[in-house]
């Protein structure tokens, strides 16, 4: 069965090239471009991975919050957080929430599709 | 750009299932109502229900949502055989926040020439703070204009004894956890009985949701429970497939046969919910 990974960025065509790049190397992908949207699909489908950006629309550290909510639910589900910021105390912060890797913004499909399958593999 | 909750409150992009409630006495069954039920936009996150409303609480946009869905349902109720009864749901926090709903539902009923008396509100309500006296007001007038009030999920989370009393209820939507597997299962089946008991001494009389096969349906006659809505019965659907199975008339082409209509006792339910109004609020 087909990986589930939730991709949470609130740039919308952002979202749609992920969709798409995950989708054809055979993952099956929900998009959200809130934290809200991502904190109601993480409470009804068990993903394996999430890759959050850390900035969520008016919230500049939403996806921290996106971590900590994935960490509520399920200890099983790896994050990898995508951040243009690149304050070390940021990711100290991301790490100690749970996040498992990081990746700066903007991010190139391929690289990111590496340190997907590098943190999938890993859980396997 | 839309955002999303901004695409969720245009009614044209909700969809209106209807699923019927049946009436089951001495072996005979027929429609006795419809619950609408609200499914989100095509291709988004939201087309399931649940995961619609959990997104909905979480943004804190009951009341916004709630009208949006009775926009939705007016306009598909208008395609109705005119007797049908229409449950519809809403929460308690929009109904106890002064948001205007009321005269919102009124507004919309009356504007598609529908009639008040063919409602029935079911309360639901997922998060423990409520104004009680404003929600008591809301619920005065909605009978008064001969809206019934169903509290829903009886039995799970805040549908508790206290709305029971706040809300006083018509009926009582025993949720499906009870009563799926009621016939392998004596302590269900105790909590079932209970609740029709309670029901009866608070005028109220019970819908049983989630039956899952005819041992179920059989041990709820037993205990007298006559009112049944499962997908063994018939499933959600849109209202043209209910039609196509001749579950609901087309009122176009079928002369429709008024269902019974189930009196109700004449009880005071003004002095019941004064009382509750003198609570203040949920804490």
């Amino acid at each position: 069965m087909a990986e589930k990974i939730l991709i949470i960025d609130d740039d919308e065509q952002l979202l749609g090239a992920y969709r798409e790049y995950f989708s054809e190397s055979g993952y099956e992908v929900d998009c959200a471009q809130e934290l809200e949207e991502a904190q109601t699909l993480l409470a009804h489908f068990p993903y394996s991975l999430v890759i959050t950006d850390l900035r969520l629309s008016k919230l500049a550290f939403g996806g921290l919050e996106v971590i900590k909510h994935v960490r509520e639910q399920s200890l099983d589900t790896r994050v990898i957080v995508l951040t243009a910021y690149g304050w070390p105390e940021l990711k100290s912060e991301a790490s100690a929430a749970g996040a498992d890797s990081f990746l700066k913004k903007p991010a190139r499909l391929r690289d990111l599709g590496l340190a997907v399958d590098k943190v999938i593999g890993a859980k396997a | 750009m839309k955002s999303i909750l901004e695409t969720i409150l245009d009614p044209m992009a909700l969809s209106v299932c209807f699923q019927p409630i049946f009436e089951i006495r001495g072996g005979t069954k027929h429609i006795d109502s419809l619950e609408a039920l609200v499914r989100g936009p095509r291709g988004t996150n939201f087309t399931r229900a649940d995961i619609l409303f959990d997104y909905v609480r979480r943004k804190k946009a009951e009341a916004a949502v709630d009208r949006t869905c009775v926009a939705a349902i007016c306009n598909a109720a208008s395609r109705l055989p005119v007797e049908t009864r229409v449950n519809v749901n809403v929460h308690a926090a929009t109904l106890g926040h002064g948001s205007g709903f009321v005269e919102f539902f009124k507004r919309h009923v009356k504007e598609r020439s529908l009639s008040l008396d063919r409602f029935t509100l079911e309360i639901v309500e997922h998060a423990p703070t409520c104004n009680v006296p404003q929600l008591t007001d809301s619920i005065i007038e909605l009978r008064d204009s001969g809206v019934r009030i169903a509290l829903d999920d009886v039995g799970l989370g805040q549908s508790n004894y206290r709305m029971m009393l706040d809300c006083h209820p018509q009926y009582f939507k025993l949720d499906a956890y009870f009563v799926r597997g009621l016939a392998g299962d004596s302590k269900r089946m105790a909590v079932v009985r209970s609740l029709v008991a309670l029901a009866g001494m608070l005028d109220s009389v019970v819908v049983a949701e989630g039956a899952s096969s005819e041992d179920d349906l059989l041990r709820l006659a037993e205990v007298g429970v006559t009112l049944v809505q499962a997908n063994i019965l018939c499933p959600a659907m849109p209202l043209e497939e209910l039609q196509r199975l001749g579950h609901v008339p087309d009122p176009k082409v079928v002369a429709y046969a008024a269902p019974r209509q189930r009196p109700f006792r004449a009880v005071d339910h003004r002095e019941h919910l004064r009382m509750a109004a003198g609570q203040s609020f949920y804490t």
